[in-house]
């Protein structure tokens, strides 16, 4: 399954709250893919991925300022 | 020459910028997740920069002074700056890159910010100010209350600063997922690449040694600071007074061009407008922090970058209780919607 989350506009460090909310309600090999426009983000949202040893499975720029991460729950 | 001011800006912004250096992040994770990892490049950063300034003043290259240790204006106004650059969504220096990104909700919190520092500094509070700051106690630094050598301490603190690096650098389980390049070379590395924390501290580190010798050579004998800067800046534009107009007030225009060009050059600049309730928490927290910096005498730079360096208990004090302050904010307006939804009317309102 796959859920999109969109925190366009959201400033650190919701952007990852909001990430880690929505991770709890899903299952192992799940996916989520974050849409942000905070730049902080492009560090720490790879950051807990890593810590956590969630698969980051797509992870690219959208626009200026604007990125989109797909992280797998393990 | 404040036009080296200028130059060491513009670099400063750009770093900070591409490293993403938050300290706000760096004291709010330690309440809000217990993640210590921007806490502890913050360490590495005091250890390079306590090395470079004690070898420059050994050297007498600089006269580091000896100052008293305002005891009161240290715990209050680091409680009040830690609380407020939370609801800002960045310390001093934070709100300047961010405004440099587009981020019209920092712009806010900036110009809110230089503004009370003025009011606080300048203005009709700076009575108050000054009272407060007069309450001290003697011997203001760890070298001076003990008499020991400052080497001692700079020796601890590097320790704890490798300590800490080799710690983070073993702890990661997997290897952090990365941007796909579109660069190569020089451009890739400064405009593109994902800078580490650590190397980033290490290079703020420098900058903040440099700068200090550079200021100093146009009779302003402090190193990197930012709220007094932004009052001067205030003070000139309002009165044309060009007598404010010093390093200090080229360093804080130079840290905003800087981190507009890093975020230009790397395809981060964007106006972003926020919604109202985060423009009103910017505000907020502009206020808060201009207040809070005038009375801590310093803010997340001054205090928790240059004076820690030189052991002062004004920086480490301030800067524990800015940690306090960040806690708690954290956990009173730091929540998932979800979460803000379900809680009570009341709560819900202070968020």
């Amino acid at each position: 399954m796959k859920q999109v989350l969109e925190t366009d506009g959201q400033v650190c460090p919701f952007p990852l709250v909001e990430a880690k909310d929505a991770m709890t309600g899903l299952e192992a090999g799940d996916e989520l893919v974050i849409n942000f426009d905070c730049t902080q983000a492009t560090e720490a949202i790879p950051q807990w991925a890593a810590e956590n040893g969630y698969p980051v499975t797509h992870f690219d720029r959208v626009t200026d300022a604007s990125w989109t991460i797909t992280v797998q729950k393990a | 020459m404040i036009i080296t001011g200028l130059i060491v800006g513009l670099v400063l912004g750009f770093v900070v910028q591409r490293g993403r250096f938050c300290v706000t992040g760096a004291f709010r994770d330690l309440t809000l997740t217990g993640n210590t990892r921007w806490f502890s490049a913050l360490i590495v950063l005091i250890a390079v920069h306590s090395i470079g300034l004690f070898l420059l003043n050994s050297f007498g290259v600089i006269t580091l002074e000896a100052a008293p240790f305002p005891w009161l204006a240290s715990i209050v106004g680091g409680l009040i700056f830690g609380w407020a650059m939370v609801y800002a969504g960045g310390c001093a220096t934070g709100t300047y890159y961010r405004a440099g990104e587009g981020l019209v909700g920092s712009w806010f919190a900036l110009i809110f910010y230089a503004l009370f520092s003025a009011v606080m500094k300048l203005g009709p509070l700076a009575g108050f100010t000054e009272g407060i700051r007069g309450i001290t106690l003697d011997n203001g630094s760890l070298q001076a209350s003990t008499g020991i050598s400052p080497w001692v301490f700079v020796a601890i603190i590097a320790a704890i600063a490798i300590w800490l690096t080799v710690h983070h650098a073993r702890k990661l389980k997997t290897p952090m997922a990365t941007l796909p390049p579109r660069k190569t070379g020089l451009a890739h590395l400064l405009t593109e690449k994902r800078w580490n924390p650590f190397a980033t501290a290490v290079v703020i580190g420098i900058i903040a040694t440099i700068a200090w010798p550079l200021s100093a050579a146009t009779g302003r004998n402090s190193g990197l600071g930012i709220t007094t800067p932004s009052a001067n800046l205030v003070g000139y534009l309002t009165t044309g007074d060009t007598q404010l107009v010093d390093w200090g007030v080229m360093l804080v225009i130079g840290i905003l061009v800087g981190s507009f060009i890093a975020a230009k050059a790397s395809g981060e600049f964007r106006v972003r407008v926020p919604d109202k309730g985060t423009i009103i928490k910017s505000i907020i927290g502009g206020i808060g922090m201009g207040v809070g910096a005038a009375i801590a005498g310093g803010c997340t730079v001054g205090n928790a970058m240059v004076s820690t360096a030189q052991f002062e208990y004004q920086g480490w004090v301030s800067m524990v209780f800015m940690i306090v302050g960040a806690g708690i904010a954290a956990k009173v307006s730091i929540k998932p919607k979800k979460s803000q939804a379900a809680a009570p009317a009341a709560e819900s309102r202070t968020v």
